[in-house]
């Protein structure tokens, strides 16, 4: 078989291509994946961050991981409230996409109203439901002489609730949109030819609507899973990780041993595995969902 | 085609360009990046800018000043040659506003040197802004606290401190940042720590200023059965279970053995096995029990606020809760104990806190000395820095002026020399990485998550993280 020529303007056009992707391919390889190798080769160490010596110690970084109950305990965490979300703000962002898909009036004023959280940095976010959670709320209790439990911060059995709703707030919005824009694009003629088959609304849902969101699906849950599993911000400024150690993330906890604990080389080795997860827990949810996309 | 091969060429240019600008920016932003070691100047700048200590001494203040800043302008870099300095400033919450007080203060005494700030809060994020310069190189002056001269001098990249400017300061601020026999850090200021007061509240219920844990409980109970809240905490601050904590270490174990730190490294001391570690751990608890059950969700400025109000009795804390006080109410009684250890003999905790360090490698030694002339003979400035921050001096004849209502009862306890400086804790066993870390393990503790035994277990754990070097 004759190998396919590759024409004069091809190739032309190959090395245009090459050179206007070469600026974000640069920055992308030294901001991200150098960092990276610089990262699993620090794993191997037991550099404090600050001397010269790096000392090589070869997997033992990770073979304390697995005897580290803080490291442990900072996965549970960060596994319950990626899974909280995940499954929150796809539900709830779906809900609110089709009610406001459904003609509603003034759906323009509640797409803003809904959009607007996400615009607010997550630092801000958790500053405002401490304030709420302690100061706002409580008042409205003393105001209504209602005794509801509005301190979620302030316990370990209720401040992952606290932080769902404070993170779910934020970003539902965001998500809707993205479901919107989806359901905006299901062609019209779908739902009527499902109709003159007999199908109610509950059935068109299912049979027409879902399957023909596959694609914003698939965004939806990979984008939260990943950044659920990166979560720190919001910590920062609501619980610091707390109280004790119950809404410590694998971020923070990566963090608050590398650079504060000054163990960088052991900080690196939990960055990793995180990496690793995240990597993992993508390729798993795009394979997965790729196969139950659909054209229309 | 033609077109499109332009437009093409056109947006790789611009971006191109535009990554250039920001790589500008970037090294505009930091003088010392990369600086190589040139203390050879350094040390020709400390021997060129002695200053006769006639005219730095007491005098009319800023004339005083004055002179004294002509002199080192005299021995530094040629007249009006701009510098920008870059300045890393780890504060407190009580110092945040002080940069620009400072640059005020510059700009009227050296206007060729400008002050490039950046503000971090110390308890967060000094650390590791100081890890990342170490990597790439250290702005020219950097503000911590005192404790961070014994973690940074030994990596041999402090600049040493002129006698010339620590004779301005007190003789008590030098100890704990002197590392053989060189000092790497110059004290501005203090804190006292203990717990604060109700004054009126005290003489109201005719409560003593307890001594013993005895008193203590005493009062204690009487808060209850009058239905106040003994302790004001604000716990969701972790930090604060971790100042609290080294100011009970401080009296039921440090005043015993100064070198328990050193001890506990050699395997000769432990938390879960030292009686007197483990009181402290559980003075934790008192303040718990008998505190508001909303404490983990309660800020600091909340929780001052309802000392102010009335509706606690005491706190346990240090002199930036006085900065909320006077705020919240300008006339608001309060006094400072030292927190009754076993023995009785508890002494109040005194913090040498704004210390000023410089690098070893700054390419502007001389504007480095401008600046700590100016820290040290502008009695002006450092009255009006003292006043705002709301703590004590560590500069000679300086005297804050704002009205502290605990200064009395510091006054008392310095008299009868029952005053005690915490960096020697802090120094045994440093904050980042242990206390903080230790302080987790406690709310864990209190919140019931873990056992007693287990956050005893955890703080032996973590033995390696608990010197800086």
């Amino acid at each position: 078989m004759k190998p396919k020529k590759i024409s004069y303007m091809e190739r032309r056009m190959s090395r245009q291509y090459l050179l206007l992707v070469l600026p974000g391919f640069i920055i992308f390889t030294i901001g991200l994946i150098v960092p990276l190798f610089m990262a699993v080769r620090y794993s191997f160490t037991d550099w404090d961050g600050m001397s010269a010596e790096k000392i090589f110690v070869g997997i033992q970084n990770y073979i304390d991981l697995f005897h580290d109950s803080e490291f442990r305990d900072a996965w549970w965490f960060t596994l319950k409230f990626t899974i909280g979300n995940t499954i929150i703000q796809n539900v709830v962002a779906l809900l609110f996409a089709v009610a406001l898909d459904s003609g509603i009036k003034a759906q323009k004023i509640y797409r803003t109203i809904f959009f607007i959280p996400c615009l607010i940095s997550a630092l801000v976010v958790g500053f405002v439901w401490l304030k709420m959670f302690s100061n706002v709320l409580p008042a409205i209790n003393d105001f209504l002489g209602t005794s509801i439990n509005f301190l979620l911060f302030g316990k370990k059995e209720t401040v992952l609730s606290g932080l769902l709703i404070a993170n779910n707030w934020q970003w539902i919005g965001y998500w809707m949109l993205i479901y919107l824009a989806g359901l905006q694009s299901v062609p019209a003629e779908l739902y009527e030819a499902a109709k003159i088959d007999g199908a109610g609304p509950v059935k068109r849902f299912i049979n027409v609507t879902i399957p023909m969101l596959a694609p914003a699906i698939t965004i939806c849950v990979v984008g939260i899973t990943t950044g659920s599993l990166k979560v720190y911000d919001l910590l920062v400024s609501s619980t610091k990780g707390g109280p004790g150690r119950a809404s410590t993330s694998m971020i923070y906890q990566t963090y608050t041993t590398a650079i504060n604990g000054r163990k960088y080389g052991y900080g690196c080795a939990m960055s990793v595995t995180l990496v690793l997860v995240l990597l993992l827990v993508a390729l798993i949810q795009v394979k997965g969902l790729k196969k139950r996309e659909v054209q229309a | 085609m033609k077109r499109k091969k332009v437009i093409g060429l056109m947006m790789a240019a611009v971006m191109a360009v535009s990554l250039a600008a920001c790589g500008g920016a970037g090294n505009s932003s930091n003088n010392a990046g990369g600086a190589s070691s040139n203390t050879a100047d350094g040390e020709d700048a400390n021997d060129s800018g002695d200053v006769d200590e006639g005219d730095t001494g007491a005098g009319s203040g800023d004339t005083a000043a004055s002179d004294a800043g002509s002199e080192a302008a005299d021995a530094g870099n040629s007249e009006g040659e701009e510098v920008t300095l870059t300045v890393l400033a780890g504060q407190s919450t009580t110092d945040a506003g002080i940069e620009d007080m400072i640059d005020e203060a510059l700009a009227e005494k050296y206007p060729e040197i400008t002050l490039e700030w950046e503000c971090v809060d110390w308890g967060n994020d000094f650390q590791p802004k100081m890890q990342q310069y170490m990597q790439s190189g250290l702005p020219d002056i950097m503000i911590g606290k005192a404790q961070d001269v014994a973690t940074y001098a030994p990596q041999g990249i402090l600049g040493e401190i002129d006698t010339q400017y620590l004779d301005k300061g007190l003789d008590a601020a030098r100890e704990n940042v002197t590392i053989d026999g060189k000092t790497y850090g110059l004290v501005y200021n203090a804190l006292y720590q203990g717990v604060y007061y109700n004054k009126a509240m005290f003489a109201e219920n005719n409560w003593e200023v307890p001594k013993t844990q005895d008193d203590l409980n005493k009062i204690i109970e009487d808060c209850k059965a009058k239905g106040i809240t003994p302790f004001a905490s604000h716990m969701v601050d972790t930090w604060s279970i971790g100042n609290v904590t080294m100011q009970f270490m401080m009296n039921d174990v440090f005043n015993k053995d100064a070198a328990w730190g050193d001890k506990f490294r050699a395997g000769e001391v432990s938390f879960s096995e030292d009686k007197d570690a483990q009181t402290a751990y559980e003075y934790n608890k008192l303040i718990f029990d008998n505190t508001y059950p909303e404490t983990f969700s309660t800020e600091q400025t909340d929780c001052d606020a309802k000392m102010v109000q009335g509706e606690a009795a005491m706190k346990v804390s240090g002199s930036w809760s006085i900065q909320n006080f006077l705020d919240i109410d300008e006339g608001f009684e309060f006094g400072i104990f030292p927190f009754p250890n076993q023995a009785g003999d508890s002494k109040l905790i005194f913090e040498p806190n704004i210390t000023i360090m410089t690098s070893a490698a700054s390419e502007h030694p001389d504007a480095v000395n401008k600046v700590l002339d100016l820290l040290t003979s502008d009695k002006e400035l450092a009255v009006e820095i003292l006043d705002y921050t709301k703590t004590a001096s560590m500069l000679k004849d300086v005297t804050p002026t704002f009205p502290n209502p605990s200064q009395e009862d510091i006054d008392r306890y310095a008299a009868e020399d029952m005053i005690v400086d915490v960096t020697l804790g802090n120094n045994q066993l440093v904050w980042g990485g242990f206390q903080e870390e230790n302080a987790k393990d406690i709310a864990a503790w209190l919140q019931g998550d873990a056992s007693f035994e287990d956050c005893l277990k955890a703080s032996d754990d973590r033995v390696d993280s608990s010197s800086a070097n």
